[in-house]
């Protein structure tokens, strides 16, 4: 069988379309005009940036773990 | 004791107050000034930050020059040095603007390095050394603690991010928009003109869409999102690196939407050859010499042959000013290559900056600013007569207003440029002869001197004061 993704980088972009879609959609509603707030939108959104950062690195760590598991299986397998 | 003026646009921050003598920028330091000043002091922090050309020349000027000025003895006086021509954001070309973005994310990287950070994010804290960069406002920083968040994230999306996003995007330039809103671009401005296309960019995506919505969310329920800004994680300060890192990586691949200009082109096919322009340098270079200019503003510069020209001849500094942001953003990325002592900006002399902000002082007119030792304005007139239908007597009012001395070329109206200004309008200028131009010259100035440039009988008139 051969895989689609031969490689990191396109996994990871279709997680970001993903991610846009189900935010996109998330907030799509129409234009509220009130009491302007300054700057709280862009704290809220950096805790989300730093979310979205901090499970991107888990991901890409428990990737690597998995990639270097199966590897060592490889290995072990052409040593015998 | 004189009474001391202070700087009306450094009202905003009480930490300080700013006031110029000939010497230099002085800043008058109050007690949370002093406190933001001695972390600045502590482990050398400001002499690297001068020393690494993010820092304007800050000096303090010790307990006598307090008593000179008649300052309480309490309050700590710091000397700056002078920058040639104060400009603001609404006057820069695209590259202009991203240079002073991505200068300001490196300053807050390195800043962050050293358990500092930038408490603001105006581009009008940005000044220009000619073709560089540099911060003038010591007081916007301070000590950075662990945890924190980046508060100044939706000014730098105002002031930097979505006025290039819109210029590279869509090809609206900024300057009219931020001249209209000294704030920059609101993040729920520029939404709505970027379509989906441009959101499949995770920058855009983020700091723009997801921003906006956050943002109408708050306007919505102020109470729930400050309830949940309390509620939140620290921010590592890794987490505020890599923030920094990808809006610089974003920010530096930005170009200049292509858009079409009048003078785009002009320097390539105007209409005098080779010779005559051989004849214009020449009557600079006299003109240069003869006079030893420090400080020449050259109107109407276009991409900068000429103030390249002069700035290379002397020691002197030169402003050039020109309406056209195309071929301005081309002067300046040659003074930034050549590393010329000149700086380019944008300014329709028909409707130039005026005092805005608050009280209309806070931020200066072009007017105010625009003090020469000389000037030189080569092919400009016409435009302003013809073009813009200001009397001659008026245009010529102005450009001796601005320096003591300098080169004005009369534009015939036979001239090719002149008859394709004419064609659509028709001649409603019996006033625009040279023996008028002469006449409301001299009655202003001395004219020293007339020299032909062409055939068409273009001629240089040099004048001075009296």
């Amino acid at each position: 069988m051969q895989y689609a993704y031969n490689n990191n980088i396109l996994p990871l972009k279709m997680k970001f379309i993903q991610i846009f879609f189900f935010l996109y959609f998330l907030f799509n509603y129409n234009h509220a005009y009130a009491y302007i707030d300054p700057g709280t939108g862009g704290i809220l959104l950096q805790a989300l940036l730093g979310i979205v950062a901090a499970v991107g690195a888990y991901i890409t760590l428990y990737w690597r773990k998995f990639k270097n598991f199966i590897n060592k299986i490889f290995k072990v397998k052409k040593k015998d | 004791m004189n009474k001391l003026n202070f700087e009306h646009g450094s009202f905003r921050d009480p930490a300080g107050k700013i006031f110029y003598r000939k010497d230099g920028v002085y800043r008058e330091l109050s007690e949370s000034g002093i406190k933001r000043f001695t972390f600045l002091k502590k482990d050398n922090l400001i002499n690297d930050l001068i020393k690494e050309k993010f820092l304007i020349f800050t000096e303090e000027c010790g307990e006598k020059s307090n008593e000179n000025f008649g300052i309480d003895k309490k309050k700590l006086l710091l000397k700056h040095d002078k920058i040639n021509f104060i400009s603001y954001p609404y006057e820069w070309t695209f590259t202009q603007l991203k240079d002073a973005a991505l200068f300001h994310l490196d300053l807050q990287i390195y800043l962050l390095n050293r358990k500092a950070k930038l408490i603001d994010a105006s581009a009008y804290n940005i000044q220009f050394k000619n073709n560089r960069p540099i911060f003038i406002d010591i007081l916007s920083i301070d000590e950075y603690e662990e945890g924190e968040y980046w508060y100044a994230h939706k000014q730098f999306c105002e002031n930097f991010l979505n006025p290039l996003v819109l210029s590279a995007k869509k090809g609206i330039k900024f300057n009219n928009w931020f001249r209209g809103n000294l704030e920059g671009v609101y993040t729920h401005e520029i939404e709505p003109l970027l379509g989906i296309k441009d959101f499949l960019s995770p920058t855009l995506f983020f700091h723009v869409y997801l921003l906006n919505k956050f943002e109408e969310k708050s306007k919505i329920d102020p109470k729930k999102a400050n309830n949940k800004i309390s509620s939140l994680k620290k921010f590592t300060k890794k987490a505020y690196q890599n923030l920094l890192n990808q809006l610089r990586d974003y920010i530096k691949s930005l170009n200049n939407k292509k858009t079409i200009s009048n003078w785009d082109k002009y320097s390539e096919k105007n209409t005098y050859n080779s010779k005559e322009e051989e004849r214009k340098l020449n009557i600079i270079k006299n003109f240069i010499d003869e006079n030893n200019p420090k400080f020449l503003g050259d109107l109407g510069c276009n991409d900068g042959k000429y103030s390249e020209y002069a700035s290379k001849k002397k020691e002197i500094n030169v402003v050039g000013v020109d309406f056209d942001l195309n071929v301005l953003d081309r002067a300046y990325i040659k003074s930034k290559n050549q590393n010329l002592n000149f700086f380019p900006i944008f300014a329709d002399f028909s409707n130039p900056s005026n005092g805005l902000g608050w009280n209309e002082v806070e931020r200066k007119s072009f007017l105010k600013r625009s003090k020469f030792d000389a000037i030189i304005a080569l092919a400009l007139i016409h435009h302003l007569v013809i073009a813009k239908n200001i009397p001659l007597e008026q245009v010529l009012k102005w450009l001796t207003s601005l320096a003591p001395t300098g080169l004005i070329e009369f534009v015939p109206k036979n001239d090719p440029t002149s008859q394709i200004m004419l064609k659509l309008k028709g001649d409603i200028f019996p006033e625009y002869t040279e023996e008028k131009f002469a006449e409301n010259l001299s009655k202003l100035a001395n004219i020293k001197k007339i020299s032909l440039v062409t055939n068409t009988e273009r001629k240089i008139y040099e004048y001075s004061i009296k």
